[in-house]
């Protein structure tokens, strides 16, 4: 397993409690305090090191001095309605590489979009649990990690078509890569698993960690369709099951 | 609280229920217009005066008349010593015998007398010189006028207004107005003057005035005596007679200008007001129309109102209508937007105290404490799940917006939808019954699947027993959906109202309802085009709620 020398970390999980050699740097830009102090002693107590910001102008300063090694941000930064948004722009055009997630209080599709347009990794929303959010951390630093590194066949899936690879968390169809957000990464996984059975809303909730509604389903649905679709216009595996929820058709179409 | 908010609107709603007007502006303008009936009554009065003017002139010039011919009688003894001549008297039964058509005059018995008034004879005047004993010494004229020439009209337009005007008008003066006829039976014609006050007087030494109508009252005949002076003797009197049908044609001709240009003015000015009241009143109509259909049955408001552009009252009117409707739907929007704000808001202070609970798990912590911090979490999934349930209702609104739309057929996605109902409702029997062919409409499947779960969910929780039963028909130009069950029938006045946001019939504190069901079924109803309703069912014995959808022509 090719690890960078200087990020060496026991991959077991962020959970696991081992101390890491190098602990990792996430930055935190949210306005408000209580949460954002509680947010950053859990990633401290996973070994993390965190850097706290209340405002856009002060993580900005201490991103140009160093890059944090992932960022967690909050789009709505006190009177700066659309500060995390303008602060993601300003990191990706410092890195494009840095793994950026918003936890907002906005769910709507409208923002969400907007979020992950702008070169966020991922978008959750303030319902998502303390462990969720551990875990899509962890979860995005060995994706990041890993990106460069040989899949081991154990940790591929293939499922006709498609290829999912678990530990880094990507997907491929026909070979090639679909740019999917870790929420849609494991929502795929979910209905992929197991071929032809009905996948229902909750379930698919759980197994891509996030609460959301019906509707914020249906859309993160159909914007995994449409990834697809941009790869091969005639995918269509992703089938919704009136009344129950979604299925993914094995059928080679 | 929210449902009996709900009723108590839909009273305020039944006590405005719109009256039809009993009275309209065009009957209160009609009825204000019959002020303008005293006008003719003025003019009468008004012809009246001049009536009594023209007849003391009259007066005045019979007196006038009657004093100058005495005056030129006075003194000359000699023309009253000539006795009473039996010819005359004898001519005079004779004439009188043949009628009252006859017009002759008895002969004077008086030549000189005759001769000295001829001169002062007027056409529609009698002048009698009578003695003492009412002897007539001497006459001449006639109380009968002769017709004025008819005067021609101007032109053939004058014809017709003078023929139309005598068929309709004219015929109401002859019902109201005196008309003088020249067609009366002059008895004094053969008799001679009646014994009147006026001779009576005159004989007394006094001018005296007499008014009389003929024994046919067909006519009045005023009469002006004036003693005839012999010495200091009244030795016989002059009598000048004449009818008022001269007074009464001036009266009556200026009666009917008058009458004829008030009802001229009376006509236009109601052609006028009825007309400024009938656009009126259709303005002001058209204004009821237009607001009452700018807010739909539930009182929400449909779409913009467009103010009118006039610039008067009623232009203001509807600017201020619009004004306050736009004001109205800023605050429904508001209102509905308030539940997704809500949980907006609430979102940060929860995700705090989440977070603190779960950064307080990892601390190691006495047993009985985790029973409480188990306690605080399930309360908070709960209030997640309450907040998540808020927005969904705002979330749909958007992605109605963003929705693209297909045509599809409605059947299979029922079918398929009631199949999962089967699965995930395992205890609750699902009738469904689907009408022959397509039903295509336009729309969102996903959407209608996910309105028919919220009508589907909203029949199993409220049913008892019975199946609950799923039809979809043709109904016209359209597809009916329902969905139906037994149970409790809904309050009187909450059907309109449920498909508002935060209505709900649930009795209060169970669970985590919100009353969103429906307002979002409705709103995918109203996405496709179509309508939804809430209604009993007519044995009272479950509700029904349907949904017509208008189906796409191919």
């Amino acid at each position: 397993m090719a690890v960078s020398p200087v990020r060496r970390w026991q991959d077991r999980g962020p959970g696991s409690g081992r101390i890491r050699v190098v602990s990792r740097r996430i930055a935190i830009v949210e306005d408000e305090p209580a949460l954002r102090d509680n947010v950053a002693e859990a990633l401290r107590r996973h070994g993390y090191e965190v850097a706290t910001y209340a405002d856009r102008a002060s993580a900005l300063d201490a991103f140009r001095t160093r890059l944090p090694d992932l960022a967690l941000i909050d789009v709505g930064l006190a009177d700066d309605i659309d500060g995390g948004f303008d602060l993601c722009r300003e990191l990706r055009a410092l890195s494009a590489g840095v793994p950026i997630i918003f936890l907002s209080a906005r769910d709507s599709d409208f923002d969400i979009v907007a979020g992950l347009r702008l070169g966020a990794d991922d978008y959750l929303t303030k319902d998502a649990s303390l462990p969720h959010l551990v875990a899509r951390i962890a979860a995005l630093f060995r994706r990041s990690e890993l990106a460069q590194s040989a899949a081991s066949a154990e940790d591929v899936q293939q499922r006709g078509a498609l290829t999912l690879d678990l530990k880094r968390l990507t997907a491929h169809w026909n070979g090639k890569r679909v740019d999917l957000t870790l929420t849609e990464f494991w929502m795929v996984h979910a209905l992929a698993r197991h071929p032809g059975h009905v996948k229902d809303r909750d379930s698919l909730m759980r197994d891509a960690r996030i609460t959301v509604d019906d509707s914020t389903i249906t859309s993160h649905i159909k914007r995994i369709r449409r990834k697809f679709q941009a790869l091969d216009p005639a995918f269509d595996r992703i089938v919704t099951v009136y009344g129950l929820g979604y299925r993914w058709d094995a059928a080679a179409g | 609280m929210t449902a009996q908010r709900a009723m108590g609107d839909g009273r305020i709603a039944d006590a405005l229920r719109r009256h039809a007007p009993t009275l309209g502006i065009r009957a209160q303008l009609a009825l204000v217009l019959t002020v303008f009936l005293a006008l003719p009554w003025l003019g009468y009065q008004y012809a009246r005066e001049i009536e009594r003017l023209l007849q003391s002139a009259q007066d005045r010039a019979l007196s006038g008349t009657a004093q100058a011919i005495a005056t030129a009688l006075d003194d000359r003894p000699r023309l009253f010593d000539t006795p009473a001549d039996p010819i005359a008297s004898f001519a005079r039964e004779r004439i009188a015998d043949e009628g009252s058509a006859g017009v002759a005059l008895p002969p004077s018995a008086s030549p000189e007398i005759e001769q000295i008034i001829r001169g002062l004879s007027r056409i529609d005047a009698r002048i009698w010189v009578v003695d003492r004993d009412l002897t007539v010494l001497a006459h001449t004229g006639s109380l009968r006028r002769k017709p004025p020439p008819e005067a021609p009209p101007a032109s053939t337009l004058g014809a017709i207004w003078q023929t139309v005007e005598r068929a309709t008008v004219g015929r109401l003066y002859t019902l109201f107005l005196e008309q003088p006829t020249e067609d009366f039976r002059d008895e004094a014609a053969v008799r001679g003057p009646p014994r009147g006050r006026d001779i009576e007087g005159a004989l007394a030494g006094i001018l005296t005035f007499d008014r009389r109508r003929t024994l046919d009252g067909k006519a009045v005949v005023v009469a002006a005596a004036n003693p005839i002076w012999i010495g200091d003797r009244v030795e016989g009197a002059v009598v000048v007679e004449q009818t008022t049908n001269r007074v009464l044609a001036e009266r009556n001709l200026a009666f009917e200008r008058l009458f004829n240009i008030v009802l001229a003015v009376l006509l236009l000015g109601s052609v006028a007001l009825t007309l400024f009241a009938s656009r009126l009143s259709s303005r002001i109509r058209r204004l009821r129309d237009d607001a009452e259909a700018a807010i739909d049955a539930n009182g929400r408001v449909q779409g913009a109102f467009a103010g009118v552009d006039a610039h008067d009252e009623i232009g203001d009117l509807s600017r201020s209508f619009a004004s306050v409707l736009a004001r109205l739907s800023d605050y429904a929007a508001y209102q509905e937007k308030m539940a997704g704000r809500l949980s907006h808001e609430l979102r940060t202070p929860i995700a705090v105290v989440r977070s603190s609970l779960e950064n307080l798990q990892q601390q190691p912590l006495a047993s009985d404490a985790r029973i409480y911090i188990e306690r605080a979490q399930g309360g908070l999934s709960r209030l997640s799940a309450i907040l998540t349930r808020m927005t969904e209702a705002a979330r749909l609104e958007q992605a109605l917006q963003e929705a693209s739309r297909e045509r599809y057929d409605v059947a299979p996605v029922v079918v398929a939808c009631v199949d999962g109902y089967r699965a995930a409702y395992p205890d609750v029997p699902f009738d469904l019954a689907i009408a022959e062919g397509t039903l295509v409409v336009e729309g969102a499947p996903d959407l209608l699947a996910q309105m028919l779960d919220k009508l589907v969910s909203n029949a199993v929780e409220f049913r008892s027993g019975a199946p609950v039963a799923i039809v979809v028909e043709r109904a016209g130009d359209a597809v009916r959906m329902s969905v139906s069950n037994a149970g409790p029938p809904l309050p009187a006045g909450m059907q309109a109202r449920l498909f508002d946001s935060m209505v709900s019939v649930r009795p209060q504190g169970g669970g985590a309802h919100l009353g969103l069901g429906l307002y979002v079924a409705r709103m995918i109803a109203q996405f496709h085009g179509g309508s939804i309703d809430v209604a009993n069912r007519s044995d009272g014995s479950g509700v029904v709620v349907s949904v017509r959808i208008p189906l796409e022509s191919r």
